[in-house]
Parts: C-alpha cells; sequence; structure tokens
C-alpha cells in the first residue's frame, strides 16, 4: 500500500505535512533518522504510520510522563489499542503483566528511567523491535538545557549489535545538540531533516525600556489596549501573581499560570483560554507544554528567555492558525545578569564535588546532600553521573563548561536583543538555515507598523458571571 | 474562615497546650499526643482538615492574634487567650466539619466525582475523547468500574446523578453559594471550572477561606449520603470506603491486637521493639477510643477518683500539675484516666 493510503486508512489524512514522508521513508528504508520538528507539526505521526508496516513493536522512549500520557492518549483516540505506556504510574502486578505481554503491543512508550530496570532490559532484548524513537532528543545532549543523565545510559543501551532505526525527535537543537545526539545514541549516517524554524506570520517586536517600573508602565498599559489572546512570559511565580492580579484590576480577563498551582487549577486555566473565558495569560515557562490553541495573536516576554531555542519555542506558540501574530521582548539594561543568575542556580558547583568526595571518603552515601537539601535533585543527578565516570577533576572542568555554556546562551540570547539588523535574519541564521524571504512587518529593526497589527482591544468584553448551583448542575449533566 | 477556626480550637486549648497543638491538629498529625488532645479537647471536627498547611501561614495567623490582643504566647510557646480573644471566639458561628471521620478522603470522593461528571459531560456532548481531570490512575480505575457498574452506556446515568445531586444539594442546610462553590470545582464539556484564587476573588475571601467552605461542604453532604444511604444509590457508591471506621492508628491497632491475644504490656515492648514510651501511647489512644477497653488492670477506680477530683480542684487537665499533686501516680497512669473520660 501507497504511504498516503495508510495515512488515511489509519488517520484518516489525505496528505503528509513538511518532512513527514521524507522521514518514514527513510525509516522503512532501515536509516536512522534525526528529526527536528516543532510540537504541533505531526512528530509523532514519523513513528505512528510506520508501525503498520512494521509488523513489529515500535518502542518510544519519552523523558516527560505527562507528554507520553497525552501520546497514548492520542494514539487511543485513533482507535489503536495496542498501545501501553511502561512507566513507574503502573502498579507492580500491572507492570508484570505489561512485561509479559510486551511483544503484542504495537506501541510500547516508556521512559529512560524504566529503561534501565534489569527486567525491561532483559525482556526487550528477547524481542524483536521494529523501530527505537528517542523523543525530545535534545535531553541527551550535556550541552542541552534540560540534560537528562539517564538518557545518556541508554545511549550504552542503544549501541548494541541488531537493533532496529532509531528516530532521534525533538523540537529545537542547534547544530551542536545535534551532533551530541548523533553521538551519544551512536547514529549510523543518520538522515536529517529540520523542519523551516521560520514563522513569516510572526512579527518580532523588540521594546527597550529604562527599568523595572518603566517596563510595568508599558506592559499595563500594553495589555490593557491591545487585543488578545496572548500570553505574557515573565521570571517568577510571584511576578506572574502581581502581574495578573494588576491587570485583573483594570478588567482584564487574566489568570496566572505556573507550576505552583495544583494540577485542577492548571487545567481550568488552559481550559478557559482554549474557551475564550480568557484573553491573557501571565505565564512562567511551565506554561505551553502541549497547549494547543491556535489563535494566540501575541507572545509578549516581560524578562529574557534563557537562551534562543527557549525563544523560539515560546513565540512559536503564537499565530498557529497562519494569520499575523506578534511577538515582543522586553529588555532593560543588565536583564541578561538575572538571566544567567536563574539558568545556573541549578547546576553543581565545584564545592559540590568536594563534598560529594567528602562523604564518600567517610563512608557516608552521596546522596545525603541531596537528603540535607544541599542542591537541587538535578543538580545531583548530573553530579552523581560524572563523578561515578570520571576524577573529581575533570568533572569540576565540566562544570564549569556547563556553566560557560549557560552564560554563552544567555549571551547570544543578548545578542539577538540588541543586533541593529535583521533580528529574524539573525534568529534563521542561529538554527542553520537561510532566510528566503522576509515578511511585511519583519522585525523591530526592519519596521513593525504596530497600529496595523495589534487590534484595538473589543474594551466591553464580558467577564463570565456564575450561575446558580441548580443550572450548573443541569449543564454540566445535561448540557443544557 | 481559617481565623474563626483558630479561634475556636484556640479556645479549646487554652492554657493547656502550646499553640504548635492546634497547628498538629489541623494538619492531623498521627501522633499519641495529638491523638489524645482531640479526644480530651474535643476537636475531632478539626482533624487533619489542612493535611498541607504551611508553617508559615500558621505562624502569621498566630502573629495577627497577638497583634489584636487576642491571644498572648510565652516563649514556651504556652498561651492563653485576652478577655478580647475569648469574645472574638464566642462570636465564630459554628461549623459541621467531620475532620475526624473523612481526613482528607473528601478530596478522594471529589476527584472520583470531577471524573464522573466529566465523563458525563463529554458523553451527552457525544465527544468520545477529552483530557481526564484526574491524572491519578487509581482514581481512574474506580471511576472506569464505576461507570461500567452503572451501565453509562444506555445514556441514563446522567439522568439519574442529576436526580441524586438535585435532591441532596436542595435540603443541605449550607448557603446556595457554598453549592455554587462545589459546583465550579466541576467541569465539563465546553465548561470549564473556576480556580480556587478565580472563586475566593469572587467570594472576597482568601484561597484557604474557599478551600475550607469546599471542605465543610463536602462533610456535611457526605454525612447526609451516609446517613441516608438508601436515598442515594449513586452517591453512596462515590462515598464508599471513604469514612474512617477504625479510628485508631495502624500501629495503635496492633498493639491492641497483641494485647487482645494475652501479651503483657512489658511483651508488647519487647516483641515490636518499640519504645515503653511509644507503647504507652498506644494504651492511651485505646482506652479514649475503645469503648471496650478497660484501663482496670494499670489503675485502680479510687486512683481514678483521686485524679478527677484533682482536675477540679485545680481546674486543669495539665499532666505537670496533677502530677505534683498525685505524686504516687505515674504519667501513664493520670493519661489513661484522662482519656478514659470522667466515670
Amino acid at each position: 500500500m501507497e504511504l498516503e493510503q495508510l495515512l488515511h486508512k489509519h488517520f484518516g489524512y489525505s496528505s503528509f505535512r513538511p518532512g513527514q514522508k521524507e522521514v518514514i521513508e527513510a525509516l522503512l528504508q532501515e536509516q536512522d533518522v534525526i528529526a527536528l520538528l516543532p510540537t504541533g507539526m505531526g512528530k509523532s505521526l514519523c513513528y505512528q504510520l510506520p508501525a503498520y508496516t512494521l509488523e513489529k513493536p515500535v518502542l518510544i522512549v519519552s523523558p516527560l510522563l505527562s507528554l507520553m500520557q497525552d501520546q497514548v492518549e492520542e494514539l487511543k483516540r485513533f482507535g489503536e489499542k495496542r498501545v501501553v505506556a511502561l512507566n513507574s504510574f503502573l502498579s507492580l502486578t500491572e507492570k508484570r503483566y505489561v512485561l509479559h505481554y510486551l511483544e503484542q503491543y504495537r506501541f510500547i512508550f516508556t521512559s529512560p528511567e524504566m529503561l534501565l530496570q534489569q527486567q525491561v532490559q532483559e525482556k526487550l532484548a528477547q524481542m524483536k523491535l521494529g523501530l527505537i524513537v528517542v523523543d525530545e532528543a535534545h535531553c541527551i545532549s550535556q550541552w542541552g538545557f534540560d540534560f537528562r543523565p539517564d538518557y545518556l545510559r541508554i545511549g550504552d543501551w542503544l549501541s548494541r549489535e541488531n537493533r532496529p532505526p532509531i528516530l532521534a525527535l525533538s523540537a529545537t537543537a542547534t547544530k551542536k545538540v545535534v551532533r551530541d545526539i548523533r553521538e551519544t545514541l551512536s547514529l549510523k549516517a543518520p538522515f536529517e531533516f529540520m523542519y523551516n524554524v521560520d514563522r513569516p506570520n510572526i512579527h518580532l517586536g523588540r521594546v527597550v525600556v529604562e527599568d523595572k517600573a518603566d517596563k510595568a508602565r508599558w506592559l499595563m498599559h500594553h495589555v490593557t489596549e491591545t487585543a488578545g489572546p496572548g500570553i505574557l512570559y515573565v521570571s517568577s511565580r510571584k511576578r506572574a501573581q502581581q502581574y495578573s492580579e494588576a491587570l485583573l484590576q483594570e478588567g482584564v480577563r487574566v489568570a496566572a499560570y505556573h507550576a505552583g498551582y495544583g494540577v485542577e487549577d492548571r487545567q481550568f486555566i488552559q481550559q478557559q483560554f482554549i474557551a475564550g473565558e480568557l484573553d491573557w495569560i501571565v505565564a512562567t515557562n511551565a506554561f505551553g507544554m502541549g497547549i494547543n490553541k491556535l489563535d494566540i495573536r501575541q507572545v509578549i516576554h516581560e524578562s529574557m528567555p534563557a537562551n534562543i531555542a527557549n525563544y523560539m519555542q515560546e513565540i512559536g506558540r503564537a499565530g498557529r492558525d497562519g494569520h499575523s501574530a506578534l511577538a515582543i521582548l522586553l529588555y532593560a539594561e543588565g536583564d541578561e545578569e538575572l538571566a544567567k543568575f536563574v539558568v545556573t542556580g541549578d547546576l553543581p558547583t565545584l564545592h559540590h564535588v568536594d563534598r560529594y568526595q567528602e562523604l564518600l571518603s567517610q563512608q557516608i552515601q552521596p546522596i545525603q546532600m541531596l537528603k540535607n537539601g544541599e542542591l537541587s535533585e538535578t543538580a545531583f543527578r548530573v553530579l552523581d553521573y560524572w563523578l561515578q565516570r570520571e576524577s573529581s577533576e575533570q568533572v569540576k572542568v565540566r562544570l564549569n563548561h556547563l556553566a560557560l555554556e549557560k552564560y554563552n546562551a544567555v549571551n547570544e540570547m543578548l545578542q539577538i536583543i540588541q543586533t541593529k539588523d535583521c533580528i529574524r535574519e539573525h534568529l534563521v541564521g542561529y538554527f542553520g538555515q537561510k532566510l528566503q524571504k522576509k515578511p511585511e512587518n519583519c522585525c523591530e529593526n526592519c519596521g513593525i507598523h504596530y497600529d496595523v497589527i495589534k487590534k484595538v482591544c473589543l474594551k466591553e468584553k464580558k467577564k463570565v458571571e456564575m450561575a446558580t448551583w441548580e443550572s450548573r448542575l443541569q449543564q454540566l449533566l445535561m448540557g443544557n | 474562615m481559617f481565623h474563626q477556626i483558630l479561634l475556636q480550637i484556640f479556645q479549646k486549648l487554652n492554657k493547656e497546650r502550646t499553640i504548635s497543638a492546634a497547628y498538629h491538629v489541623l494538619r492531623g498529625k498521627r501522633s499519641g499526643q495529638t491523638i489524645q488532645d482531640i479526644g480530651l479537647f474535643q476537636l475531632h471536627q478539626y482533624f487533619g482538615l489542612l493535611p498541607k498547611l504551611s508553617r508559615t501561614t500558621f505562624d502569621e495567623a498566630v502573629n495577627l492574634f497577638m497583634q489584636n490582643s487576642w491571644l498572648n504566647v510565652q516563649e514556651s510557646g504556652h498561651f492563653y487567650m485576652e478577655t478580647l480573644g475569648l469574645q472574638r471566639a464566642q462570636q465564630t458561628p459554628t461549623f459541621f466539619f467531620d475532620g475526624w471521620h473523612y481526613r482528607g478522603n473528601e478530596h478522594v470522593f471529589f476527584a472520583r466525582l470531577s471524573l464522573i461528571v466529566q465523563s458525563l459531560s463529554h458523553q451527552a456532548a457525544a465527544v468520545r475523547t477529552f483530557s481526564p481531570i484526574s491524572r491519578d490512575t487509581m482514581i481512574q480505575a474506580w471511576v472506569r468500574t464505576f461507570l461500567q457498574a452503572h451501565h453509562y452506556k444506555e445514556g441514563h446515568l446522567q439522568q439519574q446523578l442529576l436526580t441524586e445531586c438535585n435532591h441532596v444539594l436542595t435540603i443541605l442546610p449550607v448557603s446556595d453559594a457554598s453549592k455554587q462553590l462545589v459546583l465550579y470545582r466541576l467541569s465539563g464539556y465546553q465548561l470549564p471550572g473556576w480556580t480556587w484564587q478565580q472563586l475566593a476573588d469572587e467570594r472576597k475571601e482568601t484561597v484557604l477561606d474557599s478551600q475550607l467552605a469546599f471542605i465543610e461542604t463536602l462533610h456535611i453532604l457526605l454525612n447526609e449520603v451516609h446517613q441516608k444511604i438508601d436515598d442515594y444509590p449513586l452517591l453512596g457508591h462515590v462515598a464508599e470506603g471513604l469514612k474512617v471506621k477504625i479510628l485508631l492508628t495502624d500501629s495503635a491497632q496492633q498493639t491492641a491486637q497483641l494485647y487482645e491475644q494475652g501479651y503483657s504490656m512489658e511483651q508488647i515492648v519487647q516483641m515490636r521493639k518499640l519504645k515503653q514510651s511509644t507503647i504507652e501511647d498506644h494504651f492511651v489512644e485505646l482506652a479514649m477510643y475503645e469503648p471496650n477497653f478497660s484501663i482496670g488492670p494499670f489503675v485502680s477506680y479510687d486512683e481514678a477518683q483521686k485524679v478527677w477530683q484533682a482536675s477540679k480542684q485545680y481546674q486543669t487537665k495539665k499532666l505537670k500539675i496533677l502530677h505534683e499533686a498525685l505524686n504516687d501516680m505515674s504519667y501513664f497512669q493520670l493519661r489513661l484516666v484522662l482519656a478514659k473520660g470522667e466515670v
């Protein structure tokens, strides 16, 4: 059967999106593939479709449990029953059952942690897999921003003989990260596909202000006077809270969003935003994962993103419907210092290296450091991983290097902000691509007619009123 | 509401305990001392209302009370209520929490109900997939079984649940605002719920107060359902297994079993490899919550009488004072007598 026919039969689509077909064809010829596709651009189809011609299970390694759950549910929605998530949510009985029947599933989702367990490895070694997918592959890179040591460990496991082709997927990766992915996963002459990073319908604004107070004045004015839906990204939970309160006072339909809220509250905010009951979300970078709203018109950064990849991912949430959207980055002199402070806050320090060795020499488990709250969990994982493999001196060099890389990433972002040339050209160039064509209202430096883009806010947007408990109950259960 | 609850607890513990005792009660600490305080000072309704209450939030309230001259706290943490504070406490309304019997399980009830309502709402709209409001696989599995047991595919469950909810909410002796609060924590197809912050803004109170009003309403609702279980086949099922029947801590339960098998206290200490004082805590717990448990083997009737006389004479349940007055009795004996209650 032709690939197009398969696509229609299993997923109901009539044509492929850019990149999908090339990636799938390479995989079916047993070639390794690195595919860089943004979220919401049909990344998962690259392994979903091959599964129906391979007749062998596809193993998908995914570092985020919530994302894994979404993907499992997506497949079930298309009527696929032979799909399972082998993760720490399973009870012991469930896990035993799943492992026993593992070869009967078409899609096996699992986490790097799970893949390191001996019984899982043994079971997989007995099976014939059709394809191995490494999702969010940028986590494997030690220079990546979400480095996961467990991902490095699976690199060892993946380099075994007679393995099926590997598909490494990521939404954001620079050249350096791509090289890391290739080497760590021991990919053999992989086919590389990278989407066009340019989003011509997003106009790239930049506003330089004097200081924090100036920033607040500008933001309050801008958000109350222009149209949403929009996301305002801020640097801390506290700031998110403050801005949303101030904007609420001004009658803006807004809510704060950050990881400090409960799971239900976070879902409620997303649903309200999608349903159009909210015009603005004031969020930390916790917001965005899995949000599927096509008509976001503005993304504003109150503070500097930690790196260009994050920036691209965050502004990329605007204008998914293809219509004009506006991204504005606010900058006050010295913002980069705060950004640097934040990005290195999570790294282990040289002192931690010595402390780790000191505990070892006293025959105390180094994990005690974590229990004492001397460093974060991520930091400990990184430290523990490297000190089991290298000497203190080597690890110290490595840590210094890591911090420097993070500083560099902030500086690269700063260059984008400070450039006098075309911002779009700079951004696209950073990902190793060439800008084909400059759109109208391209960027701050090429010139933006703000008044053409920002529609005037319809002031009289009605706040959603509470219904009586009787009618709410009726609506919930009977739909009217 | 939080402040009113605190005032009520402080009033009951007045001059007898440190301020921390109130904190432990609200967090539902399962230590011998706290469990004993619950019985001695009749604090059952407040037990475990806020398992995640931070010490900062608690201390802020205490500081405010001190500034208002409601409370006087000594360096040791012991406190007494000023006249103003006692007046304030008198003015607080009666609450109908039942922390002792639900211990946070009201949230399990609500998680089940939320997912049931969300599923039925989508089914009514003929929308087959949605992102479940509860990610807890235990809750998901439970709700799946529930829906199947009540034949949701036939399409009548919506109407049945609506009738039951309407019935229970109509007769529930709480304000319409409280009922609205509960309904707006539920969500359905194209009907997002409201966040705690949004609800608190609407009600012009703190998030914590909204959450407490929500918990109180659920406790009242659950007790209504349990009392007339035959009237609520569906809600009764949703509430299944959530009311705590065995009131002893797990560890005290084990001690009780050994004691019933005829082992002495000393033997139990050895067998369980626990401290004598811990096992004593268990016996005190037994004295408090097990009506059939006799303290006779440990304290004579005459001795118990003396304790009660002294307690009246000195107007206190403080062990230290009672021990000074009755120095031939051990602390353990005193606690047993107080826990068992006046004969």
